[in-house]
């Protein structure tokens, strides 16, 4: 017979103040089958805890009501504390007397009734609740690491570092991501590609990494520490193993005027190409959209002068499945072009550049070797402007957000900029500088005090072309909003940063949440910033929202951790709250028909199919099954299934069912 | 319908069915089903106006299916049966032979699935007009004069489950009304539980009714209960723009999420 045992929490003044605790207790009390009841300050401390175990012990009780705040909060306190008393976790229930009721209530006897009901409700769910065990599931000690950017460089080290596994997956022909086109970085003007380049060989060299460029996550199955992946690695055109990297190739390819995606369009590459110098891998691919040989169907010049013959016209994609345990998403961002802009001559002034069009001319190995040069004559500017916020902060351009980065990089651009051509002036048109972050203000500080930049304080309405100027007009609101007009050289738009273009149907594929700018979604703003809803799938980098190098870095790091952490384990364990489908005698099996309208429903991917056979293999029946991994006891198949073939653990129909009828009955 | 009949007769013979479901004139002059495992016994099949019910269900039924591959004679809300029952994994496409009957009741040649797609997809899939009429009526009364009349309708309601029976879509081997642990639906006839049950089947139903009416039909107290189904196919039409048994891909309204969805109906 079961013996429960009520124990209704003050929350010291939270429940208290409007429920009166005492008479919950005294008339739950009374209810049949209720063995012990009483009520306490706060339920939750070491001495709350200790009155529960006690009772537990003392009264034989069979399942327990704690009557105090939400179960998000301390559900897992009060069934650990049944555990050690010797109770199953799952013969514990709460009641949620604050948040539904205490706070939402005034003081007065309805409170109280409601608060009565709600634990009376319990009461008779726990009754025929059943002992559930954690499911264990295996881990697989792989990672998968998304984008080889520096936080997807990061991330791999790290995890590789802990002598796990890693898989790293690049989109390019080479990683690196955006931090291998800067010139010189903020805060420090360090060389982006001296501090980088140390890593990206790091990488290619680190015995647990696997390197894959040029590659795709093609599609994803599984579930945490179980994930079956298929990567998509793009035909390079090329033997890898023969290839020496000497680059004879890149010389002869006659396709020499392809718009180079690494110099932002400011300089051209060759059919055959390394994207940089300092590219890992260092061997060349073959664009096929622009070799003559796969337009025309002649040429092949490349194949002629490769000394080791390792050309491969004929090669073709290669998918691979891998199995792996945790992903890292780290596919980084993008920026807006200047086309972005009708107001400043949607691209069409040679001399509107982005920002990472001001890098390339920047770095000493772009296509100026590090000159500041107006990329329409050539010119030396003497007058340069920069326009922070372009796009950003713009609601009417659908862009709302700071891009957090462009205050800092516009700084470090003018100051750069000061420091290649002395006798030039900068201007910044910028709605406010948003330098938090160590030692970044005084990084701002130096540009217009040590620098002499320029900063003005408002937006920039137009620009237009006149007699090869550029006519910049904007406004000061330091100066009462009145006008300003620059004759600029060059103007610099500190375009907004954006998600990556195929950010969303990667999420698709990888079943993460994404925002509505289609940047990936983490688990909590404030506490699970490096989770997706997902679980086993980690963010790292500007994937989620722009971020500069440091915090890029930080997050990989702390979602190396966060892998490293599920792989410390070799079993998982799971809460058993998740949904089964019956299984009856032969020759039914089960009362689940097969129509697997389940299957669709199912947010997680989460129901099988499970063949009954014949001896001899031949299928009798077909029936949906959940795979207790995946499930995450929504329990929309649940509500779906119209033969009601489906239940949940923990909360079955009957235990709803229950608490209906326990509702609609006077006590 | 001679070719029906030589049809069934060279699907037989050549042993590519087993048997041939269809129609066959009963002793009181009205038409029934006919289950045909002969090639000498498919003079019987008739097909002409009386021909109304919805074969579709005896599909799934094990005494039919123990026969191996079944031909079917099939109107056009039998063939929208059908697509459905494959879409939803109960019938397999290589297990059936079409005997398609236009819905002029001219017979038509279909050699596959895709064939029959396409003919469905030329047809009008809007619910029958008389039914039609009956729903605008029912349409324009307020949420009071409604819910009285199908109170009104439903109290004479025996629990028979016969509209169950007849529709093709209820496949299922245990019912929910059989389901005990708990007893959601009660099992005596009383006006509230009636009601509750006529609200789960429509809820079963909804999305996935092909408008054939056979349930309607079945009613031994003529309750119209199709009207309840249909005009969920209705619904289903004006908010998602499917009509239920057009794919043999389709997966269920209910079951599946597109962004473009509307949402007008949620508050
Ligand atoms: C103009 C400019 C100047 C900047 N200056 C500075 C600075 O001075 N200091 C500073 O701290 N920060 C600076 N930043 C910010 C810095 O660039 C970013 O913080 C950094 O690049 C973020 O790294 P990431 O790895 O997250 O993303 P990314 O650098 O964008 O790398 C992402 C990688 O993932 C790959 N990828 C994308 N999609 C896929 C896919 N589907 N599958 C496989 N691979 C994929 C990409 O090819 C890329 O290699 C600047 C940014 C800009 C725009
Ligand atoms: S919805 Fe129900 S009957 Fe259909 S497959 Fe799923 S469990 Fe089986
Ligand atoms: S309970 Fe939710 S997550 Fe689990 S199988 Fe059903 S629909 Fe999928």
């Amino acid at each position: 017979m079961a013996r429960i045992g009520v124990f209704v929490c003050h929350c010291g003044e939270n429940i208290s103040a409007t429920v009166d605790c005492g008479k919950v207790a005294e008339t739950v009390g009374k209810l049949k089958h209720v063995a012990f009841s009483t009520d306490y300050k706060y339920m939750c401390s070491d001495p709350g805890q200790t009155l529960i175990k006690d009772a537990i012990k003392e009264h034989k009780l069979t399942g327990i009501v704690v009557s105090a705040c939400s179960p998000r909060m301390h559900e897992p306190t009060f069934r650990k504390a049944a555990a050690e008393a010797g109770l199953n976790p799952f013969l514990c229930e709460m009641a949620n007397l604050r948040e539904h009721c205490s706070w939402v209530h005034e003081k007065n006897e309805m409170t109280t009734d409601k608060a009565i009901d709600l634990v009376r409700i319990l009461i008779e769910k726990v009754k025929i609740n059943s002992a559930l065990q954690p499911i264990r599931v295996p881990v697989t000690k792989t990672a998968l690491v998304v984008g080889g950017g520096i936080a997807g460089i990061q991330s791999a080290l790290d995890i590789a570092n802990t002598g796990h596994k890693v898989i790293l997956v690049e989109r390019s022909p080479s990683i690196g991501g955006h931090m291998s086109q800067l010139s010189e970085t903020f805060p420090t003007l360090d060389c982006s590609q001296c501090i980088l380049t140390p890593r990206m060989v790091e990488v290619a060299q680190h015995p647990n990494i696997t390197l894959y460029t040029y590659a795709e996550v093609e599609s994803l199955d599984g579930f945490i520490g179980n994930f079956t992946v298929k990567i998509r690695k793009k035909a390079k055109s090329i033997y890898e193993k023969d290839c020496t990297g000497c680059g004879l190739c890149t010389t002869k390819c006659p396709q020499k005027k392809i718009p180079n995606e690494f110099e932002e369009g400011l300089g051209f590459r060759p059919a055959i190409y390394v994207p940089f110098p300092q590219a890992v891998p260092n061997k060349p691919v073959i664009d096929r959209e622009h070799c003559t040989y796969y337009l025309k169907g002649k040429c092949k010049v490349c194949e002629i002068v490769c000394p080791t013959k390792a050309i491969r016209f004929d090669q073709p994609d290669e998918v691979i499945e891998v199995k792996i345990g945790a992903i890292v998403i780290a596919t980084g961002f993008d920026i807006k072009r200047s086309n972005f802009f009708p107001e400043y001559g949607f691209g069409k002034y040679k001399d509107v550049i982005d920002g990472l069009q001001f890098e390339r001319l920047a770095s000493a190995s772009g296509p100026t070797s590090g000159a500041i040069l107006r990329p329409s004559d050539g010119q030396v500017p003497k007058n340069i402007v920069f326009v922070a916020c372009a796009g950003s902060r713009d609601p009417a351009k659908g862009i709302a957000y700071c891009s957090k980065i462009c205050c800092m990089y516009t700084a470090k651009h003018a100051m750069l900029y000061k420091h290649k051509v002395h006798e030039g002036k900068a201007h910044v048109f910028y709605m406010d500088i948003r330098s938090a972050g160590k030692n970044y203000d005084e990084f701002v500080r130096r540009a217009i005090e040590e620098d002499y930049v320029n900063y003005i304080r408002g937006r920039v309405s137009t620009i237009y072309e006149r007699d090869g100027k550029l006519i910049v007009k904007g406004v000061d609101t330091l100066l009462g909003a009145q006008p300003v007009e620059i004759v600029a050289d060059m103007v610099v738009l500190a375009t907004a940063g954006v998600a990556n273009p195929g950010a969303e149907e990667l999420a698709q594929k990888l079943h993460v949440s994404y925002d509505s700018h289609k940047f990936f979604a983490e688990a909590h703003p404030k506490l699970k910033p490096v989770e997706t809803n997902t679980a086993g799938i980690f963010l790292a980098g500007a994937c989620q929202n722009p971020k500069d190098i440091p915090d890029s870095v930080s997050q990989a790091s702390g979602a190396a951790v966060k892998v490293a952490a599920l792989f410390s384990q070799s079993e998982l364990t799971r809460e058993p709250l998740v949904a089964y489908v019956n299984r009856t005698s032969p020759p039914m099996y089960s009362t689940c028909v097969g129509c697997f309208l389940c299957q669709s429903v199912c947010p997680y991917q989460a129901i099988e199919h499970e063949d009954f056979k014949t001896r001899d293999g031949k299928i009798i029946k077909t029936v949906a099954k959940i795979n207790e991994g995946l499930c995450q006891g929504c329990g929309t198949c649940v509500a779906l299934c119209r033969s009601k073939s489906i239940d949940l653990h923990g909360y079955s129909n009957n235990q709803v069912y229950t608490e209906v009828v326990a509702l609609l009955n006077d006590y | 319908m001679n070719s029906i009949v030589s049809r069934a007769k060279e699907l037989l013979e050549n042993k590519s069915v087993q048997v041939i479901v269809g129609f066959e004139a009963g002793p009181t002059g009205k038409a029934r089903p006919a289950f045909v495992t002969y090639p000498s016994k498919t003079d019987i099949l008739i097909f002409d106006e009386r021909c109304v019910q919805n074969l579709a269900v005896y599909l799934t039924k094990k005494e039919v299916k123990q026969f191996g591959k079944i031909g079917i004679v099939a109107t056009l809300p039998i063939m929208r049966s059908i697509m459905m029952l494959i879409s939803e994994q109960q019938v397999f496409a290589e297990n059936i032979e079409i005997l398609g009957v236009s819905t002029e009741g001219k017979y038509l040649d279909i050699a596959d699935i895709q064939v029959m797609q396409g003919y469905i997809e030329k047809c009008d899939l809007s619910n029958p007009s008389n039914d039609q009429e009956t729903l605008a009526m029912l349409n324009k009364m307020s949420m009071q004069e409604k819910f009285d009349y199908w109170q009104n309708e439903l109290s004479t309601c025996i629990k028979c489950y016969a509209c169950r029976q007849a529709c093709p879509m209820c496949y299922c081997t245990r019912c929910a009304v059989e389901c005990n642990q708990p007893q959601w639906i009660p099992v005596q006839a009383n006006t509230h539980g009636n009601m509750e049950w006529h609200i789960l089947r429509a809820m079963h139903l909804a999305g996935r009714c092909i408008s054939c009416g056979e349930c309607g039909r079945a009613c031994p107290v003529n309750i119209p209960c199709h009207l309840l189904t249909m005009q969920l196919a209705d619904q289903a039409h004006k908010y998602f723009n499917v009509y239920a048994g057009t794919s043999e891909k389709m997966s269920s309204v209910l079951s599946t999420y597109e962004p473009n969805d509307k949402e007008s109906f949620i508050l």
